[in-house]
């Protein structure tokens, strides 16, 4: 059928797009953007926001929105850190996916049954998320227990190779529960709308269980790669957590924009290269962490929204 | 003939809210709530809580947000002391307005030109213009060694209440005025109840968002004179929090998310003094550590917007029923499908 | 072919609150027929469907499937049962691949594993999109962008995926081509050839008797008569439908224009939009009615909207008394009124209270010095219309959401009606209202012409236009095919010759 060759030419003709991409910054950075070593560095970092980014496309896709995912990161890697120093990887892992699915099921059960609109209840759930973790950091029984730093032994899931195996398989899972499973489908089906599918039969408060447990799982994971990587977690009050979700945020914008040629599944660790790329970019010729590039994550958000909005017809608000 | 609107159940939640937050902590604090220090306190704590909250009243009314306005604040502080400094102290006042609305119109442009969601936006510019506003205050550093700056002297005066209270009230009383009793306000709710109808009625729904952001930009800078003012001079956090304080403040008064008829002024300042009551009562019983006041502040904004939603929807569900009555059988008859073929073209992604 | 009875219904009996929807019932299919059921709107139609179809359950009253007691509690459990069913108003998931949407809800039975075979869901999507011989649709592709027609098509497909015993179909002809209608006339004779049954609502009188073997009238949510098509007349039907002849009192009684055409209140020249319209050009005059028709996707409900200035113009003019009109806003303060035809989503604030719907358009007019507006002024003109439409409501600050769609309609138009207007745009207004609000609705029409109001009625109900309009524009691809003055030509017939 010509729908393959269609999609092969996209395929070709985005993957030429993003080489040419990369060419560009490293002319622009003077060679040093590609060198082994730098490179390296933007593809470990791109693991923590592309398995964020899935998480939330997934809760996207039923039409939720949640800025509370930084506290639950916070929290997430807080127990992965304790656990893991005292139980060794199994630690790591288990503790972090357990609390981070968790509270991400507890997030959706609030936005599903409270009918609060999720962006202001999960904002509500940022800030008590985020106290309680502060309230661990500064408290005495728990202080030093989640101010050591994870034992440099466990380490492995935030450096390459590892790294990148637990990407590809990331993706593997995310692209088969999207696109090949009953509760993929159904999720987009709810999403597209709720009344034909609970006609044609889709359990729709089932498949919202379902949406909760598959994007905790996603940003449970996040937070182990993302304590594995850095080792020790911090958190300050005032909604700053909320400042972890902005980068995976703008990674589903971009995709979103794409969605109509490129799988959204395909499409998020691709932009969450061309991003990460960017920043990195910025960094090499000494744009300031924090003010400036803060700024440009900022603009960048407000285009790649406009520009997913483009047409669109209906009310927003 | 004439009958007043019945007082709602709805409309009583705040009030209730109110009371009873007052009355825990005037129990718990043993009355040192009622200290004429305190007191005193506790108006100045709230007058920048209203103030914005008068300017987003008119972006929630119509059923949008705007998270920008404590970023905005910090900005036109930020730019206004500058040009205070540089220019002379008759730039103060101005270039704090007009930062503070050049923002906002911005936002205005944005949500109605370029159909992004309201939350989105404001969301982006929250991080954005803070890292401006960091770029400035470091920038500074570097230049004079200090990130804050101080007011000329000849400001200082402004920030006795002598002049602020009465400047206050002035700004809240124009405020209610055009909420209340302006095309502005009327407009605003309108778009907030039905942005289509409003739309096909012929409401230019495009230039009253621009304006609605742009008061509440304005506000901001008004803002940032106040906090400025108050402290002589410009620090590191100002403005952090305040939107959501100012967010609280709005849906503890009784506003809904959804804005529309039920948005008011005095729900506004309702709203600031609870939340103003609950971060001074917390610091007078001696739990000010910002982990408990923001753990109270996140139960407390779930719990009023889901009895605000459930005595709304409970008022909705009795409709409902009596409106099957009608619709159930004519409605589904003759709507069409054409129509049906619109809405499914609603976005995957409603954020 | 016909035979035996497949579903028997006795005394069935619906009501929502303290309204009857349906009253007593009776009604049989046989199998191998194609049953046709009509009525106005409020007659019950759609809920006798919806509860052989699942959606509502019953009061009272039996219904019998192949002799057993049929109860279903879900579409789901209907299907199960073989009985399946296209709602008029329920579409498609957009955000799914077009074979996704044939088997939504089904997709378990591809899968293995837990892992979902879209290959084979997919072929068996075609086999079905092959055995019914309808226009293949590329299965891969999102039904996001696809037209209405090709997703009607899709549901369907959805529908006969089942492998349905009873087939019912709700207004499903109007979203389609002509082509694709006669593509459906074959897929229900194949139907019947089977020895399957099929339930058909639909407006068209005509297209009814055509391809129906009986036909069951409904009324005030009670059956009117059953009829055997091939001797029945469309009057006949209709008489039955309205229950008494239609013309007499209900619209005008004139058979000639009447109005001044020297006034010419509005003109549109060369209207195009974009995919919708193209290159409409009409005047409408002083006192007078100028009604437009055409079958769905003709454009007329767009022209309204352009008119209004709600529709972005490709090219084009709008002149209002000679000055042209740029926007919504500069037409509702040029004294314009545009009743859009989806009242509760379109033209109501279903949450606000009665008087803040009123005062709405009206604002703009009660606004004094200092931009003030009074609240007490505004009540008091919602007081008076509610009055003058005598809308029957507790007090002016009841939430529209309590009203009835009549009253609510009032509303609707009141609102206008209390602003000194020029032109009224009417985009379907009698949509869903009773008997009597559709006579007191005309009867206002009729007023304002004589008060010399310009009128633009636009209408999916022939009788409807050919009832008030001084002219009647046709309509047919977004284009306008023919300006019919009242008079001889003005009948149904000669109608439909120019719209199909």
């Amino acid at each position: 059928m010509g729908n393959n060759k269609k999609n092969l030419t996209t395929a070709v003709a985005f993957a030429a797009a993003l080489a040419a991409a990369l060419v560009i910054f490293n002319v622009v950075s003077g060679g040093k953007f590609l060198a082994r070593e730098n490179f390296t560095v933007v593809v470990s970092h791109i693991v923590y926001p592309a398995f964020t980014a899935w998480g939330l496309s997934f809760l996207f896709a039923c039409g939720y929105t949640d800025m509370s995912v930084g506290g639950v990161v916070v929290l997430a890697a807080f127990a992965s850190t304790v656990f893991g120093n005292l139980y060794g990887y199994p630690g790591v892992i288990i503790a972090g996916v357990v609390v981070g699915t968790l509270l991400i099921f507890i997030n959706f059960n609030i936005f599903a049954y409270t009918k609060i609109p999720s962006w202001i209840a999960s904002i509500s759930l940022a800030m008590i998320y985020e106290a309680t973790g502060f309230y661990l950091k500064t408290s005495n029984a728990t202080k030093s227990l989640v101010t050591t730093a994870l034992n440099r032994d466990y380490r492995v899931l935030g450096q390459l190779p590892w790294s990148a195996v637990l990407l590809a398989a990331g993706f593997a899972a995310a692209y088969i529960v999207y696109n090949r499973t009953t509760v993929g489908l159904n999720i987009r089906a709810i999403g597209g709308n709720t009344e034909v599918s609970r006609a044609m039969g889709v359990n729709v408060n089932r498949t919202l269980l379902w949406v909760g447990l598959i994007s905790g799982l996603f940003i449970g994971f996040a937070a182990v790669v993302q304590i594995s990587y850095s080792g020790l977690m911090t958190v300050k009050t005032g909604l700053t957590s909320m400042s972890m979700i902005f980068q995976p945020l703008a990674i589903v914008l971009l995709a979103q924009i794409m969605k109509k040629r490129v799988n959204i599944i395909i499409a998020i660790p691709v932009c969450s290269l061309i991003i990460y790329s960017i920043f990195n970019l910025l960094t090499i010729l000494h744009v300031p962490s924090g003010t400036l590039q803060e700024a440009c994550l900022g603009a960048f958000l407000i285009i790649f929204g406009v520009m997913g909005r483009r047409g669109g017809r209906e009310v927003v608000k | 003939m004439r009958r007043q609107q019945r007082v709602k159940l709805g409309d009583a939640v705040p009030f209730i809210a109110f009371v009873v937050i007052f009355l825990f902590f005037a129990v718990a604090s043993r009355g040192k709530m009622f200290s004429s220090y305190n007191l005193m306190l506790l108006v100045d704590q709230s007058m920048v809580t209203i103030l914005l909250g008068c300017g987003m009243l008119f972006v929630v009314a119509q059923g949008s947000i705007d998270l920008s306005v404590g970023v905005n604040l910090a900005l036109s502080g930020v730019a206004a002391t500058y040009a205070a400094n540089i220019a002379g102290a008759w730039a103060f006042i101005p270039t704090a307005m007009l930062v503070g609305a050049i923002v906002g119109v911005f936002n205005g442009v944005v949500v109605s030109k370029g159909k992004v969601s309201s939350f989105m936006l404001t969301i982006s510019m929250l991080i954005g213009v803070r890292g401006i506003v960091n770029f400035i205050q470091e920038s500074l550093m570097k230049t004079t060694g200090n990130g804050s700056q101080k007011l000329p002297d000849s400001l200082l005066p402004l920030g006795s209440n002598t002049l602020r209270a009465p400047v206050f009230i002035v700004i809240v009383l124009v405020m209610a005025y055009l909420f209340e009793f302006t095309k502005l306000g009327r407009y605003g709710k309108a778009i907030g109840e039905n942005e289509r109808s409003a739309g096909n009625v012929g409401v230019p729904v495009t230039l009253m968002k621009i304006l609605a952001f742009g008061i509440s930009g304005l506000l901001a800078g008004v803002g940032g004179v106040f906090t400025v003012s108050k402290y002589g001079a410009t620090n590191q956090t100002m403005g952090q929090f305040m939107e959501m304080q100012v967010a609280m403040a709005i849906f503890l008064g009784g506003v809904l998310v959804t804005g529309g008829a039920g948005a008011k002024i005095y729900k506004v300042v309702l709203g600031s003094l609870s939340i103003t009551l609950i971060v001074n009562g917390l610091a007078i019983i001696g739990k000010s550590d910002s982990d408990i006041s923001q753990t109270v502040e996140g139960i407390l904004l779930l719990a009023i917007l889901f009895i605000t939603i459930l005595v709304n929807s409970r008022a909705t569900r009795r409709r409902a029923s009596r409106k099957a009555t009608v619709d159930g059988i004519s409605g589904a008859d003759s709507a069409d499908a054409e129509l049906a073929g619109f809405r499914i073209d609603k976005g995957e992604n409603e954020t | 072919m016909r035979g035996d009875i497949i579903l028997e219904i006795r005394g069935l009996n619906k009501s929502f609150g303290p309204t009857a929807a349906n009253r007593n019932i009776d009604f049989t299919l046989e199998r191998g027929e194609i049953h046709g059921l009509i009525g106005e709107n409020g007659s019950g139609k759609s809920t006798l469907i919806s509860q052989i179809a699942g959606l509502y359950g019953s009061d009272s009253g039996t219904m019998a499937l192949n002799g057993a007691p049929y109860v279903p509690r879900s579409p789901l459990e209907a299907n199960a049962k073989r009985v399946s069913m296209v709602m008029q108003e329920l579409g498609v998931v957009a955000s799914l691949p077009a074979g996704v949407n044939v088997f939504l809800g089904r997709t378990k039975e591809f899968s293995k594993f837990g892992i979902v075979s879209l290959k084979a869901l997919n072929r068996a999507a075609e086999e079905q999109f092959e055995k019914w011989e309808l226009p293949k649709v590329d299965l891969h592709a999102l039904a996001d962008g696809m037209m209405i027609e090709t997703r009607k098509m899709i549901e369907l497909v959805r529908a006969m995926a089942v492998d349905p015993e009873i087939l019912i179909l709700d207004e499903i002809t109007q979203s389609l081509s002509y082509n694709n209608r006669n593509k459906l006339y074959e897929l229900l004779k194949k139907f019947k050839a089977m020895g399957r049954s099929a339930v058909v609502i639909t407006h068209d009188v005509e297209e009814l008797i055509e391809i129906t073997d009986r036909i069951t009238v409904l009324r005030d949510g009670a059956v009117a008569g059953v009829l055997d098509s091939v001797n029945t007349t469309a009057d006949e039907v209709k008489r039955l439908m309205v229950g008494r002849e239609i013309s007499g009192e209900y619209y005008r009684s004139d058979s000639e224009p009447s109005f001044d055409e020297t006034r010419t209140v509005l003109s549109a020249r060369g209207l195009t939009v974009e995919g919708e319209v193209r290159d409409v050009s009409f005047d409408v005059h002083a006192g007078e009615i100028l009604g437009f028709c055409g079958i769905s996707d003709s454009g007329i409900h767009t022209v309204g909207r352009a008119l209004y200035g709600l529709e972005k113009l490709t090219s084009g003019r709008v002149l209002l008394e000679g000055r042209e009109l740029k926007s919504p806003t500069c037409a509702l303060r040029s004294n314009m009124a545009y009743v859009p035809k989806d009242r509760d989503n379109d033209a109501l604030m279903m949450g606000a209270s009665i008087w803040e719907n009123f005062a709405l358009p009206s604002v703009t007019e009660l606004t004094g010095k200092a931009f003030f507006i009074s609240p007490r002024r505004l009540r008091a003109l919602a007081r008076k219309m509610t009055e003058k439409m005598s809308v029957k409501c507790r007090d002016i600050f009841q939430t529209m959401t309590d009203l009835s769609g009549g009253n609510k309609q009032k509303v609707n138009l009141g609102r206008w009606l209390a602003k000194d207007i020029k032109l009224l745009i009417l985009d379907c207004p009698t949509r869903g209202v009773d008997v009597g609000v559709k006579a007191y609705i005309y009867s206002l029409m009729k007023d304002a012409k004589a008060e010399g109001i310009a009128t633009i009625l636009i209408s999916d109900e022939l009788t409807e236009v050919l009832g008030m309009s001084d002219r009647l524009c046709v309509m047919k691809d977004g284009v306008l095919k023919a300006i019919i003055p009242r008079g001889d030509e003005f009948t149904e017939h000669s109608l439909i010759k120019v719209m199909v």
